[in-house]
């Protein structure tokens, strides 16, 4: 039985018949761990390139769909209806002076981006991608997204501080309050799916959500807590910082929130960030309410590709609503938002997990 | 807390997400507004003041274009033993005045205005830029 993505690859290179071979060749050495670092490198490097081709991906289609909304053009000339624009500006960020201001704390306002970015892609590593495609099947998978996400406003907060300006600071004091009323109604009702399946791990939840009721509609568990969805797909909104919650941003007010003072690679960091961490919010919802990498199963074509396929296409309907709310709304204001998220969202998430208890305690379902 | 209770449905939301989405989908007539520019252009109003041309046959040099230009645009220079208007559109403001003052009908506004330059000194439109032949009919 594979579980992850290192035991994949050992019984890819088994089926070629290659496996036994590279590993006598490093056992005659009496270095087998090098075999492991080496397939926990691949590893790591198929997952960066799919995490940057993703940003690439989700930074032209957002502009794309903006322009479309706009009834605009949006990017045009650089590829195929202007495809290979991320790549263009990537070039661009990477060429461009690296400034810090004299008056920042050099080595925080250095070390924010990275940060940042580290903590995104870490949340990737207990994402199940498809049967078996994942880095590493945690027993605290969800406990463990919930922490690491709650590593980036503190990032925030030294990116802003560091910077020494006011609207650095302005946007990050409203990206930390912004995140810590936002994590809490997140994580109770990310709890209240836990009580249903009676695991954190990721690959148990996607598991618990197999099968079908009455033979059509799937077990998922957004049909059996369309309020916790709502709540959540809020909540992971509000935490991505996207419109109709960008505080941290702001443009209209503050410049460009926590951000204002970074050029070049730092700025790209923090937009590789950006999109990084849209794309693992959306798989998160994905796993949790939208059945994960379940579907209908098709012959022939092995199950790690079918249910790729089928985790890609749902994770890209979460990020699509996620841009066409952007297309759409404008922003709250901020009390507003502190407003939602602590007089409403909090009770109705404290509500959920009650009746979750109450319905698993019952034993109705 | 009177705007939540006020707007709990989120009707207005949705109804903008309706919106959006049929332009998204491109439902009805929705085309796109803007051009490519560089590669395709807007077609300007037939009246649009642009650059100045100037009739070579009707100019008589008189110099009243150069009295009425309110920022000292155009001087009247030599050019091939006539004396034709000179413009430093680095200084025009595309009032049209002189058109309007010249006793010939000589001058007139065209629709270019693609007008940008490296140096103010190539922002001198003399005769030789600024000429242009009427066709006579017979």
């Amino acid at each position: 039985m594979i579980t992850n993505a290192y035991e994949l690859i050992v019984a890819i290179l088994s089926a070629i018949g290659v496996y036994d071979m590279i590993l006598g060749y490093f056992q005659d050495m009496g270095m087998e761990f090098i075999l492991k670092v080496i397939i926990v490198l691949v590893e790591i490097a198929v997952l960066l390139v799919f995490v940057l081709l993703t940003v690439m991906f989700l930074s032209w289609l957002e502009r794309k769909m903006f322009a479309v909304v706009q009834a605009r053009y949006g990017p045009m000339v650089t590829g195929p209806r202007g495809l290979f624009q991320p790549i263009a500006d990537g070039i661009k960020l990477l060429s461009k002076e690296d400034i810090i201001p004299a008056t920042a704390d050099r080595w925080i306002f250095t070390l924010a981006p990275y940060i940042v970015f580290v903590s995104v892609l870490l949340v990737y590593i207990p994402l199940p991608f498809g049967e078996s495609l994942i880095v590493s099947d945690l027993r605290v998978g969800l406990l463990y997204i919930i922490a690491i996400s709650a590593v980036t406003p503190v990032s925030i907060l030294l990116a802003g501080w560091a910077s020494n300006n006011k609207y650095s600071l302005m946007g990050a004091i409203r990206a930390v309050a912004q995140d810590i009323s936002y994590t809490i109604p997140l994580a109770i009702t990310a709890i209240a799916v836990v009580v249903f399946v009676g695991s954190l791990s990721t690959v148990d939840i996607v598991n618990a959500q197999q099968g079908y009721w009455f033979g059509i509609i799937p077990k998922w568990f957004i049909f059996l807590q369309p309020l916790g969805f709502i709540l959540f797909l809020i909540a992971c909104i509000a935490e991505m910082g996207r419109i109709p919650f960008d505080f941290q941003e702001s443009e209209q007010e503050l410049v460009a929130g926590f951000f204002t003072e970074y050029s070049g690679m730092k700025f790209a960091m923090f937009f590789l960030a950006e999109y990084a961490h849209l794309f693992a919010v959306s798989g998160i919802i994905v796993t949790i309410f939208l059945g994960g990498w379940t579907g209908p199963a098709i012959p022939i074509i092995p199950i790690q590709i079918t249910s790729l396929i089928y985790f890609i296409i749902k994770t890209y309907a979460v990020i699509f609503f996620a841009m066409w709310l952007r297309d759409t709304v404008p922003r709250v204001r901020i009390d507003q938002l502190l407003h939602i998220g602590w007089k409403i969202m909090i009770p109705l998430a404290l509500l959920n997990l009650l009746v979750a208890a109450f319905v698993v305690t019952a034993g109705v379902i | 807390m009177a705007w939540i209770s006020r707007n709990w449905t989120m009707i207005g939301i949705i109804k903008g997400l309706i919106v959006t989405m049929k332009h998204i989908l491109q439902v009805g007539n929705r085309k796109t507004v803007t051009v490519q520019y560089p590669y395709e252009r807007m077609k300007v109003a037939p009246r649009f003041r642009g650059k100045h041309a100037v009739d070579e046959d009707a100019c008589i040099g008189c110099g009243i274009c150069e009295v009425n230009c309110p920022n000292s645009t155009i001087q009247i220079v030599k050019y091939d033993t006539r004396w034709f208007p000179e413009f430093n559109l680095g200084m025009c403001l595309f009032c049209g005045l002189c058109v309007d003052a010249c006793p010939m009908n000589a001058l007139k506004m065209t629709g270019d205005y693609e007008l940008a330059d490296y140096t103010r000194e190539s922002l001198v439109y003399g005769p030789e830029r600024i000429l242009f032949k009427k066709e006579v009919s017979k």
